[in-house]
């Protein structure tokens, strides 16, 4: 295997600092950021309903918000348009919503792919672009194993499985290709012997890059 | 101060002349050592084609063993896991799937499907006899990875011993003295006598063991392992009728009550608990073994044994709450075995029938007796055509009114190619029976989020019904793959060899393969509308576990043998290995990016060490002074799947390896009176986080007194 010697490139970023919305409560505009490298942007720590507290049951609970984030114009979304086209994706807790019926006005899709993210050159020719139909199903499947992240019940942590794209058609009907890189702050999984404490205030911090094809056509 | 201690016993060794009498220990000697386990008939460790290992009750006390786990822990291939107390992985196989048995009748009590070994004490263990290698075709369910039966003493000659054992450690400051809020303490006494009246031998041994309990994070009062009384009590009783005909009884007796008291934090809310864990061990096996000729022998076993674990908890922070946790199992055998003994041939006969019962509080009705009947024979053919070789074909069958009836053959080949040169061959089948619990579990962990865990019998019954009252969210693909459990199968093959090279030196060499089927995996079935999981069992896996062991044993002077072993263990799914073949796994680079997975990066099944290594060094000076040191080295294991593909590879979280450095030494004074001294785990080695049960240095010290002995 061919050693991948990207880390050691300087990287021309574009800091994008957000503005914090009134009602998202959860964000940290400090943490969360976006860098460019070429046709690769790279978010960082982007809040996804992390934990406020715990329901009556015991299960860590979210205040229940999304985080809003247009893929075209690398863009933290405010909650106020939400019911707008200028998001491609959502996320809260594992859910990543598309624009489309369920979420939005848009023309959102979505489906998992199973290979790299580089080797995934263009949208393949018979593909099949899913949408949500919340709170019932997802275009990019939610569940342990299913879509993107593989859940261990011993460790109660969450990992993104690795070799799973999710490609995407943006709420304007243009195509990305996403690969989530980790689910928790500071994109690094705490470790197995970690605190429970660590483990549930650390989650739901998304690191994820992704290539946006701004012509139209499905190459990327 | 370390330094000082490691090299102790070869200062001890220097101190003694050269002295160049003649060797007493001869490998041949050894190698006509008794073993039972291998055929179930006796036989000398030289004719026996399987391999076996013995570790006798010299080694026991040489190592300060009092718990069967300190001893198994020294030998070159075991390790010993910590979930559900300390289990024994052999051939890399789970705890699961070895056979463990007192003088030939199997415990029972498993939890999560390990035996704790430290229920059984080593005090009056005559030996260890450690089969390795599918045994089913002779002891059925279980026996897949081995067997290890452990031979208490049968003397009746006139005696009384008693012995006491103290030791202390402190996980914080490995030399502090036994004072101060993190030090631990373990007290473990002996009793054993046996006497004759006229023709009736009886003998009894106690042993009572007391550890105060052990708190590794500093500062904390927490113990991680709490305070532990365990007591066992022997009774056995011999009666020969007539020189061909004796009827044995052996009765035993544990009790161990573990002081509960531990906080809970779940999810920031902390909990409080108190109470205790109680179990009982109880079994009564009486044989009438009679001689009808000298060709022909019989032997009548009886066994009934009872298990009962209970555990009862208080919550400090929720008024008149409590917790009972309760299991109760009985298990019943009659089984007769005859032996045939001609001049090129013996034949072994044997069947039985047993019943096994388990109540349980984790199943849905503390009431109801779950039963399981086995009704089995088995047949052995050793044959030895010549003074060179020894054929041994058998099987055994056995008709499970639970399960799918199971048949274990078994064909195991010795070869003697010259006075130096010993090779063994075997190729066997091993099944175990899927379990109770994998069966009727029906459970919810409340405390731990509410997941819940049903055994296959009522899943499908119950998943349905929780779906119809709206508390399933899905249920995922393995839900439509639950039907009734299969036992799983093994096939394993051993071959290897012994090489005496001289008097003083020998090599065994033994490579294993064992290739298992219908693996049982516990697997998430359904989720509920609250997030927790839903588990049940699907057989699903198929998964291969081979390596080689290699053994020497060396005596470089008459009072100094050294020993070393070595494994080198493979494992793997199946359907993962295949899969990464076919480059179908990813895993990812240091910056997060995915990639496929080489082959060389899968290393398989987690919890288990690529390389174990052992060697000990013992010096002994005629029969008043001994010093030993072992050295036990367990390289890294995966404990985490930190990539997220689903299974284990180089990217994932691993335990490092580590060394085990114990040390004892003894002096006896005027024949009946001997002194101790140890130290386990010298450099005070921990590992909080993946091996939390395992305790820092430990320094004792140890008496024992013969009171009585006619020898």
């Amino acid at each position: 295997m061919k050693k991948n010697i990207i880390g050691a490139l300087l990287i021309s970023a574009t800091i994008v600092s957000c503005t914090k919305d009134k009602t998202e409560q959860n964000v940290d505009p400090g943490a969360f950021s976006v860098s460019i490298n070429g046709k690769i942007a790279t978010v960082n720590n982007l809040p996804a309903d992390t934990i406020i507290g715990f329901a009556p049951s015991g299960q860590p609970v979210g205040a229940g918000v999304y985080s809003f984030f247009s893929l075209e114009t690398n863009k933290w979304i405010p909650n106020s348009d939400s019911a707008t086209s200028k998001w491609d994706l959502a996320f809260s807790g594992t859910i990543i919503r598309v624009n489309n019926t369920t979420g939005g006005p848009g023309n959102g899709g979505a489906f998992v792919y199973v290979g790299t993210f580089d080797g995934l050159t263009s949208v393949p020719q018979d593909s099949v672009f899913r949408i949500d139909n919340h709170p019932t199903s997802y275009a990019i499947t939610k569940g342990s194993g299913k879509g993107w992240y593989n859940y261990d019940g011993a460790t109660n942590l969450l990992t993104p499985i690795p070799g799973r794209v999710l490609v995407i058609r943006t709420a304007s009907g243009k195509y990305a290709k996403v690969e989530i890189l980790n689910y928790y702050r500071g994109g690094v999984t705490p470790l197995a012997s970690a605190s429970d404490e660590i483990k549930i205030s650390e989650q739901r911090y998304y690191t994820f890059r992704y290539t946006y094809q701004s012509n139209g056509t499905t190459a990327f | 101060m370390y330094r000082t201690a490691a090299l102790f016993v070869f200062l001890l060794t220097a101190l003694d002349s050269f002295s160049q009498a003649d060797t007493t220990f001869n490998a041949d000697r050894t190698l006509d050592e008794i073993v039972v386990t291998a055929t179930r008939t006796e036989r000398k460790l030289g004719n026996v084609a399987v391999p076996v290992r013995i570790i006798n009750n010299k080694t026991i006390q040489q190592a300060g063993s009092v718990r069967l786990k300190d001893i198994l822990q020294e030998q070159a291939g075991l390790y010993i896991t910590n979930s559900f107390g300390a289990g024994v992985q052999m051939q890399g196989l789970n705890p699961d799937y070895t056979l463990i048995m007192i003088d030939g009748e199997p415990l029972v009590g498993r939890t999560g499907g390990v035996l704790d070994l430290n229920r059984i004490s080593v005090g009056n263990i005559r030996k260890v006899e450690i089969v390795k290698g599918p045994s089913s075709s002779l002891y059925g369910s279980e026996a897949l990875a081995g067997v290890i039966n452990i031979i208490t003493d049968k003397t009746y000659r006139e005696k009384l011993n008693a012995g006491v054992r103290y030791g202390f450690g402190n996980p914080d400051n490995g030399w502090a003295l036994p004072v101060g809020n993190n030090t631990f303490k373990n007290t473990d006494i002996n009793l054993q006598g046996s006497t004759r009246f006229n023709k009736l031998g009886i003998q009894f041994f106690s042993n009572a063991n007391y550890l105060d309990g052990i708190s590794f994070r500093p500062f904390s009062k927490d113990k991680v392992a709490q305070p532990i009384w365990r007591l066992t009590n022997q009774v056995q009783f011999s009666y020969p009728f007539t020189v061909n005909t004796k009827l044995t009884l052996a009765v035993r007796h544990t009790y161990d009550h573990i002081k509960q008291e531990f906080a809970v934090s779940n999810n920031g809310t902390i909990t409080n608990s108190y109470g205790r864990e109680a179990n009982r061990d109880l079994n009564i096996n009486p044989v009438l073994i009679h001689q009808f000729s000298n060709k022909v022998r019989s032997s009548l076993r009886l066994y009934a044994t009872s298990y009962n674990g209970s555990q009862k908890l208080k919550f400090k922070e929720i008024p008149d709450s409590s917790y009972t946790d309760e299991f109760r199992q009985q298990f019943y055998r009659a089984e007769n075995q005859a032996d045939f003994d001609w001049d090129k041939m013996t034949v072994t006969v044997g069947g039985g029938y047993t019943a096994d019962q388990v109540r349980s509080t984790r199943y849905d009705d503390f009431s109801s007796k779950k039963t399981n009947t086995v009704l089995y024979g088995f047949v052995q053919h050793e044959w030895r055509p010549g003074t060179k070789t020894t054929i041994i074909t058998g099987f055994r069958y056995d008709d499970n009114k639970l399960f799918a009836a199971a048949f274990s053959p078994k064909l195991a080949v010795r070869y003697k190619a010259s006075n130096k040169i010993l090779l063994n061959a075997s190729v066997g089948r091993g099944f175990k029976a899927p379990d109770f619990r994998q069966l009727y579990l029906n459970f919810t962990n409340n405390a731990a989020g509410g997941y819940s865990v049903f055994g296959t019998i009522d899943a499908v019954k119950i998943i349905t019904e929780l779906q119809r009252i709206g508390q399933v969210a899905e249920v995922s693909d393995d839900f439509y793959r639950l039907k009734e459990l299969k036992p799983e199968f093994s096939t394993g093959i051993n071959v290897g060899g012994t090489f005496l090279y001289s008097e003083a030196l020998s090599f065994n060499l033994n490579l294993f393969r064992n290739d298992i089927d219908q693996l049982i995996d516990v697997r998430q079935v359904a989720t509920k509308s609250n997030g927790a999981q839903i588990y049940s069992y699907i057989n699903v896996n198929k998964a291969f576990t081979e390596g080689g062991e290699v053994e020497v044993n060396w005596k470089p002077i008459k009072q100094v043998s050294v020993s070393a072993g070595y494994q080198l263990l493979k494992t793997a799914d199946k359907e993962e290995l295949q899969h990464v073949k076919e480059g179908k796994e990813y895993t990812r680079d240091g910056n997060g990016s995915s990639r496929i997975m080489n082959k060389s990066e899968y290393i398989g099944l987690p919890g288990r060490s690529k390389h174990m290594a052992n060697l000990k060094i013992t010096y002994e000076s005629g029969k008043k002074f001994f010093a030993t040191t072992r050295i036990m080295y367990r390289s890294k294991w995966a404990v985490s799947d930190r990539d997220g593909n689903g299974l284990y590879n180089t990217n994932d979280e691993f335990a490092s390896g580590f060394p085990l450095v114990n040390i004892s030494a003894g002096k006896t004074f005027k024949n009946h009176i001997s002194l101790q001294a140890g130290m386990d785990n010298v450099f005070n080695y921990q590992d909080t986080d993946n091996l939390p049960t395992f305790q820092g240095r430990m320094i004792y010290a140890a008496f024992k007194v013969d009171l009585l002995n006619s020898k």
